[in-house]
């Protein structure tokens, strides 16, 4: 580890000598290669180091982001790490696609119910102790002061919705990190990315309330039809994308990791493009191939993993770079507020719903969804656009409680595993 | 979404090329310029901002971070063969050869066209030599490829073709020379400023180099390795485009740092980056292809002429260069139609020259050298049917392998 702490602290030094050398040039050129190079090199040391010190790599990922990103020491522009959007569509399309391998037809059946049930229960009390907190701080959260209650309600509620959301990337992450296998990681899996699924329906029904509720009219066929086709289309586009994965597999035999990198990026700016879930697209084509060719899954799972490394280390150190650390001083109490009540509500219902055969999960299960990052982000992001009057507020309180739960949850997620007896290895090669 | 059309296209022509579609036999010509990459630049000319308008001048702006990590790519696998055991030991002979050969195009191509530059530029006279000195360094640039590929298919006589391929390596000091001059020159607004910039490129390239090689030294994972070297030619790269300062050079002084301090470091780290080599070359003939004005009638005008006379200077230069490498090095009798073809740094040069120095001048002398790259690389393929079969009256004694240089 003292290897890897003395080169940290050289790229550092190198970047602090950058940073320093652009403010005697007039002008500056781009600094997106500058921050993907920067991120790679800094992210990857940093992984080592938080692994030494017993936390999961992607923790050290996301800490060094932090520090050499432009809310911290600023060594890295905010133009720079704006500029690495295409990298994390990349790496959520990628992270999708191995997490769809794991959805077999069996695990399905065999867990599917239960893991839909609790999903339901968790999402819906995390709900609705959100909603009801939100809604009492009207007095005390600017963008709800002015409100009539009938628009404070809708908004209490579109806000909540996004505050449910899980995060898949960090829990598919570590879980490849630790090479963990069982009952309690594919329970967590399916409950995450189902969770997803759930937010997604419930939010774009918030948003049509809220729009109704600001004098717009409520487009229920337009609403229904959006979701569908975010729903249904990406599973379509996603079993094509499987169709197109086969035939290149069976036929060409080269280059797979490559081939994969491109179709997942393909996958993320087009599917962005079509107004389609990338992930949801991705991890339709994952399920398909591991359904259909179980040797092609685990062809796919080897793949990623050659070429999941740099991907997963930039994204996840990039996500660093990009939180603001401002907006956590500003809204700090409320959103620290809303982080506990939500860490209760989950923590709460696991213990309360979840399946008594399986201790592991009454005990552990919460730690593993706690962690929030991109979907929250895009679901902040939409509504932000979507509202311009109180839209910017309402995402930097989402912003700051992602900021809080993206450093605790992918600690919080591998003690769960940990404490699951799952963990297979805490080295596995190219992994995250 | 410009970056994903980028990637389609780029997806697109590989498996063109790689299909049966682009058979030698029946497309040569074709299937030429897609082996060398050059089908690449043709494809970037058609979709950029001057064509079809694909790809606007904003999207070509907005992929310069990919280019700046082509430059950078290109730059660190440039110094990595500058391996110092090998330089130390060429005999000088060599070294003056390859001078000879590249210098003479310099001049043949440098001064007949300052004359119309000075005439079209509107930086005045320091603006219009920067620019002949780079189309000269352009057209002093020649590429090794046909003859290390007609040597392993067993056309061509091994020392022969490893001696072709020699002094192809050697003028690429003098196109990174004249690069660096005309940066001087060109990239600021007195020659002190630009000095210093250059100097900024290579002290960066060094700093990064050195890092490259202490970070690389104890890693055994072959996706760590990967991935770090990856990192850090992005990191020189892209903070020298940061910078504004050339990523080529600084790329070229991290990996010669690294030949030199990072010993079986470096092997490790060309062979990582050799993975990537192809893709980021393609990528970044397309991007310069993509920044060609085709509708520039100064540039058609200058193209040919550029051609002919590199041509001549070629010739002559090969010539001079056969004699200067008597008992040195083994050399095809017809050496100056083995260097016609033009090869990829000549482009990394101008986009180079083009993203730093300012003014209609740098984008005209891009126009000129990228056009002139491809009617060139056509033109190699009849040119070294000279070299591999030439008249019987200027064929010579084979040489046995152990004499091959180097």
């Amino acid at each position: 580890m003292k290897g890897a702490v003395i080169r940290l602290l050289l790229l550092m030094v190198l970047l602090a000598i950058i940073s320093r050398a652009q403010v005697l040039r007039a002008d500056s050129g781009t600094p997106v290669t500058l921050a993907a190079g920067a991120l790679l090199l800094c992210g990857l040391f940093a992984g080592k180091v938080a692994k030494g010190l017993g936390l999961p790599r992607l923790t050290g990922y996301l800490l060094v982001g932090v520090a050499v990103g432009p809310y911290a020491l600023g060594f890295i522009p905010n133009a720079g790490v704006k500029g690495l959007e295409l990298v994390k569509g990349l790496a959520v399309s990628l992270i999708a696609l191995v997490a769809g391998t794991e959805l077999r037809l069996g695990l399905i059946r065999r867990v599917g119910a239960r893991v839909a049930l609790l999903c339901a229960a968790v999402c819906g009390v995390t709900f609705l102790v959100c909603f009801g907190a939100t809604f009492a701080l009207k007095p005390v959260l600017p963008f709800l002061t002015d409100m009539t209650v009938p628009q404070a309600l809708a908004v209490s509620a579109l806000l909540s919705t996004v505050v449910v959301s899980f995060s898949p990337t960090v829990t598919i992450a570590i879980v490849q990190e630790t090479s963990a296998r069982g009952a309690f990681t594919e329970f967590l899996m399916a409950l995450v990315i189902i969770g997803d699924l759930l937010v997604m329906v419930a939010f774009a029904l918030a948003a049509g309330v809220t729009k109704a509720s600001f004098g717009g009219a409520l487009d229920v066929p337009g609403l229904l039809g959006g979701v569908g086709w975010e729903l249904f289309g990406s599973v379509v586009v996603g079993l094509v994308l499987a169709m197109g994965m086969l035939v290149y597999m069976r036929g060409v035999k080269q280059e797979l990791p490559l081939f994969l990198v491109g179709l997942c990026f393909a996958a993320a700016e087009g599917g962005t493009r079509l107004h389609l879930s990338p992930l949801l697209v991705s991890l339709a084509a994952g399920a398909l191939i591991a359904n259909l060719d179980e040797r092609a899954g685990e062809r796919i799972h080897h793949a990623i993993q050659q070429a999941g490394l740099p991907v997963f280390a930039l994204f996840f150190a990039a996500a660093g770079a990009g939180l603001k650390l401002d907006s956590l001083m500003t809204v700090g109490p409320a959103a620290l507020l809303l982080v506990s009540l939500r860490g209760v509500a989950i923590w709460f219902s696991c213990r309360r719903f979840a399946p008594a055969d399986d201790p592991r999960l009454k005990r552990y299960l919460w730690m593993g969804l706690i962690s929030q990052a991109g979907v929250t982000f895009g679901l902040a992001a939409l509504v932000s656009k979507t509202f311009p009057s109180f839209g910017p507020q309402v995402e930097v309180l989402i912003v700051a409680m992602i900021t809080a739960h993206e450093l605790v949850g992918p600690v919080l997620t591998r003690r769960a595993l940990a404490a699951s007896g799952e963990i297979r290895t805490d080295d596995a090669p190219g992994t995250a | 979404m410009q970056a994903l059309l980028v990637f389609l296209s780029i997806a697109a022509l590989s498996l063109l090329a790689s299909s049966r579609a682009l058979d030698p036999g029946r497309f040569p010509a074709l299937a030429r310029l897609a082996a060398s990459g050059f089908l690449f630049v043709l494809l970037g000319i058609l979709l950029g901002p001057s064509v079809s308008g694909l790809l606007t001048d904003r999207n070509v702006e907005a992929l310069r971070p990919v280019t700046a990590l082509g430059l950078g790519t290109a730059g660190v696998l440039l110094g990595l063969n500058l391996e110092p055991r090998l330089v130390r030991l060429l005999p000088r002979p060599v070294y003056l050869s390859g001078m000879a050969h590249s210098g003479t195009a310099f001049f043949f191509v440098a001064l007949p066209l300052l004359v119309p530059l000075i005439f079209t530029s509107a930086r005045g006279l320091i603006g219009a030599v920067g620019a002949a000195a780079m189309l000269g360094a352009a057209a002093s640039l020649s590429s090794g490829h046909s003859a290390v590929l007609a040597y392993r298919a067993g056309r061509l006589d091994r020392a022969r073709g490893l001696g072709v391929a020699l002094l192809t390596m050697l003028d690429d000091a003098l196109g990174l020379g004249v690069l660096t001059l005309a940066l001087i020159l060109g990239a600021a607004s007195n020659v002190g400023e630009g000095l210093g910039l250059v100097c900024l490129a290579l002290l960066l390239g060094v700093m990064c180099g050195a890092l490259l090689a202490f970070l690389t030294h104890s890693l055994k994972d072959l996706a760590e390795l990967t991935t770090v070297t990856l990192g850090g030619v992005a990191l020189v790269g892209g903070a020298a485009a940061y910078l504004r300062v050339s990523p080529l050079l600084a790329g070229v002084a991290c990996g010669a740092t690294l030949a030199v301090v990072g010993g079986r470091v470096a092997e490790r780290v060309a062979r990582a980056l050799g993975r990537v080599e192809r893709p980021v070359f393609l990528v970044l003939v397309f991007l310069v292809g993509c920044a060609v004005h085709a509708r520039d009638y100064w540039a058609w005008v200058l193209m040919p002429a550029f051609v002919g006379l590199r041509f001549l200077g070629k010739m002559v230069g090969g010539r001079l260069a056969g004699r200067l490498a008597q008992g040195s090095l083994v050399l095809p009798p017809r050496l100056g139609y083995a260097l016609i073809a033009q090869g990829g740094l000549a482009l990394c040069l101008v986009a180079e020259y083009s993203m730093l120095v300012p003014g209609v001048l740098a984008r005209r002398v891009l126009d000129v050298v990228v056009m002139g790259a491809v009617v060139n690389e056509l033109l190699a393929g009849q040119a070294f049917r000279y070299v591999v079969d030439p008249p019987r009256s200027a064929m010579a004694p084979a040489a046995p392998d152990a004499k091959v240089a180097a």
